[in-house]
């Protein structure tokens, strides 16, 4: 046995803090057999225990090893070799051996371009439609009711539209619905609401759960079943797709992502990254428009409107608003858009 | 070995950090941050800090940092449970304005807490930090004073800032040894004027070159419209003028407080601290480091990491007034990692400059 023992014994030269003191003295730690003791420079021990029970701190770079004894005295080393010979691996070692500078590190840095790759195109769709699938549906109503309220309080008047306009949307609305497969229409809870809300002009707005709201300005401008069938229709999609939510959830999931990556950069550079973020939201934004679009034209051919009433409303607003920039905004541009469309009704 | 414990000789700070070493350990971490979609974030960030604190030398020791991954994953876990929930919520108008009411409450408690985890995973010479901050004085220094400084059209935003650091400093213990620090506030209106100077100098030297286009921005708006290269070169100024005028004069007032905070801090009533950091110095640092950093594609991140820190470790002593063998620890309740996910995840930065 002694022979045996003799075989691990090992001396390490380092440093040694009693518990909870920051004074600190040159030491030896000697491991022989099932035993490792502190000692000082005198010799004297000042610690000791059974080598199943020391704890050490994981080997990070050159710095000292650290190594805990049950009664909280601090042995440190620099001597990273020698704890590996007299302990063998401890936890973290191996990380250490991967974190050491080496050719492979070029690999490292081509996965990790991959990996943020996939995760972009692929992983962030994924996580966010996990998310949907567990979002009650109380929520989402909850959102409606709630941002219903705050529309009236903050921006909508009551409806200034006559009956016959209202009977009229409410007709194409329905006409819509009945043009989707049931399971989608069970799925939401479609209800078309009327305001009047000058602010933002011949619009349409859907809300997650369901409810769109059309303005008095719209039905005035645009009386004809086409155009509003293809408005509504594309704001169906919106509701259908789940646009709303899943930008929220992808939002949430780019920033902590970046968060986590970023954390602990340099001064600038995190504001930097955060600016990123934002321009990629955008760019979300205008995928979702082009598949409201699709979706839009799609629908409305379907419930046996002319698919592009959609095109109209656009060419109408591009006369009105003009063109703007793309990568800035969250809508594509009308050209764009016209463009899109265009290829989409030669395809029906 | 021995160590350097006379009472007269100032002790340098001191950083042994290498740019290879480190960017060894932060690409392995970065890879395996974005192989496990930002799970392995939590071991990443234990690697890092225990990489730059047991780099950091006062007087031959080094400071550690004892947190473990699971502890940050659990608190970052729960935080991020709680975003989402958060974000839903705020959804729903109404809830959404009882929501902010309650993170009146909540981040004054989460501020205190990332503190104290952060101070007690802490250590320099086998000595853990602690902190004893409560709530409701993170509640006057970080959300009530600079709120009332908005009245002031932010005049008065050194006498906020001031009192954070009394809060954090004055509430921070080495062991059973507490810091203290206080100064008159003329410093504080030092660095606020220092940084608005050079807000001032650097929007004086744009309009002298770029005063003209913006000038059509007001007089002429559709001339741009019709001439989106001179719109998006408006544009491309704005953000030059932010880098060059903001960014700066927020690393100047960093700078000049740092200086403050050290060198009017004491520990133990007896040990000093003394910091000459350049703030044109650290200008120069930190705009050079992001261009490096932003030219390499982030690859030159080790290395802008490692010349900030020496950088600063340079500029920094101690200087005592007594043994440095003296320090006694005590036994620090446990603290959740919860709080110091959120500081970490909105980018809050709190806790002692070291």
């Amino acid at each position: 046995m002694g022979a045996a023992y003799g075989q691990t014994s090992a001396i390490l030269r380092g440093r040694a803090f009693a518990p909870l003191q920051s004074g600190g003295a040159a030491a030896q730690m000697r491991v022989s057999g099932a035993t490792v003791e502190v000692l000082g420079e005198d010799g004297a021990i000042l610690s000791a225990c059974d080598r199943q029970v020391v704890r050490f701190d994981a080997p990070i770079g050159t710095a000292p090893r650290r190594v805990t004894l049950p009664d909280g005295t601090l042995f440190e080393t620099a001597d990273h070799q020698g704890v590996e010979n007299a302990f063998g691996e401890t936890t973290g070692s191996k990380i250490h051996k991967i974190e050491r500078l080496h050719p492979r590190m070029v690999g490292f840095l081509l996965v990790g371009i991959a990996a943020v790759w996939v995760i972009w195109r692929y992983g962030l769709d994924i996580l966010a439609a996990a998310a949907l699938a567990i979002t009650p549906p109380q929520v989402v109503d909850a959102i409606d009711t709630g941002t219903l309220q705050t529309v009236d309080l903050a921006i909508a008047e009551p409806t200034n539209s006559s009956a016959e306009q209202r009977a009229k949307a409410n007709e194409v609305f329905s006409t819509l619905l009945d043009a989707l497969d049931d399971d989608t229409r069970a799925a939401h809870d479609f209800q078309l609401e009327f305001r009047s809300m000058p602010g933002l002009g011949p619009n349409a707005v859907a809300l997650p759960g369901g409810t769109v709201i059309l303005t008095d300005e719209f039905m005035r401008l645009f009386p004809s079943e086409d155009i509003q069938a293809g408005v509504l229709a594309h704001e169906i999609g919106h509701v259908v797709e789940q646009h709303g939510l899943r930008q929220v959830y992808r939002s949430i999931g780019i920033a902590v992502f970046i968060a986590l990556l970023a954390g602990d950069t340099v001064p600038i550079v995190e504001d930097i990254i955060l600016e990123g973020n934002i321009l990629l939201s955008l760019s979300f934004s205008r995928r979702s428009e082009n598949e409201a679009d699709s979706f839009g034209v799609d629908l409305a051919h379907r419930a046996g409107y002319d698919p592009a009433g959609l095109v109209m409303f656009f060419d109408w607003l591009q006369d009105e608003m003009g063109d703007s920039s793309s990568w800035l905004s969250t809508h594509p541009s009308s050209a764009e858009r016209l463009e899109r469309l265009q290829e989409l009704i030669d395809a029906q | 070995m021995a160590f350097q414990t006379s009472a007269s000789q100032a002790a340098p700070f001191e950083f042994r950090g290498r740019t290879g070493e480190w960017f060894g350990i932060w690409i392995t971490n970065l890879l395996l941050t974005i192989v496990t979609i930002g799970i392995y974030s939590a071991w990443a960030k234990v690697r890092a800090k225990k990489y730059f604190y047991q780099n950091t030398y006062v007087a031959g020791r080094n400071f550690d940092y004892h947190a473990t991954g699971l502890q940050i994953f659990i608190g970052r876990l729960i935080f991020v449970g709680g975003l989402i929930l958060f974000s839903l919520l705020s959804m729903i108008p109404i809830v959404g304005l009882i929501l902010i009411i309650g993170l009146l409450f909540l981040i004054p408690m989460l501020l205190v807490r990332s503190i104290r985890f952060n101070a007690v995973m802490s250590s320099w010479s086998n000595v853990r930090f602690g902190f004893d901050g409560k709530a409701g004085g993170a509640f006057l220094a970080f959300l009530l004073y600079p709120f009332l400084t908005v009245f002031t059209l932010y005049l008065a935003w050194p006498f906020a800032d001031r009192a954070q650091r009394r809060f954090v400093t004055n509430n921070h213990r080495l062991g059973k040894s507490p810091f203290a620090f206080d100064s008159n506030v003329g410093p504080f209106y030092t660095a606020f004027f220092a940084a608005l100077g050079w807000v001032i100098l650097m929007a004086i030297i744009f309009a002298v070159l770029g005063g003209g286009s913006i000038a059509v921005m007001f007089t002429d708006p559709q001339a741009l419209e019709e001439n989106p290269a001179a719109a998006a070169s408006i544009l491309f100024g704005f953000y030059a003028f932010i880098f060059i005028a903001f960014f700066p004069a927020a690393t100047i007032y960093q700078a000049f407080i740092r200086n403050t905070i050290f060198n009017n801090s004491t520990l133990d009533g007896k040990h000093k601290f003394h910091s000459d950091v350049k703030p044109l110095q650290l200008v120069w640092i930190v705009i050079s480091n992001a261009i490096v950093v932003i030219f390499t594609l982030g690859l030159m991140l080790p290395w802008a990491q490692i010349r900030l820190a020496r950088y600063n470790a340079e500029h920094t002593q101690l200087l005592p007034g007594g043994s440095l063998d003296e320090f006694v620890g005590q036994i620090e309740a446990q603290a959740g990692a919860l709080g110091d996910a959120y500081t970490d995840l909105e980018g809050v930065d709190v806790g002692l400059p070291i």
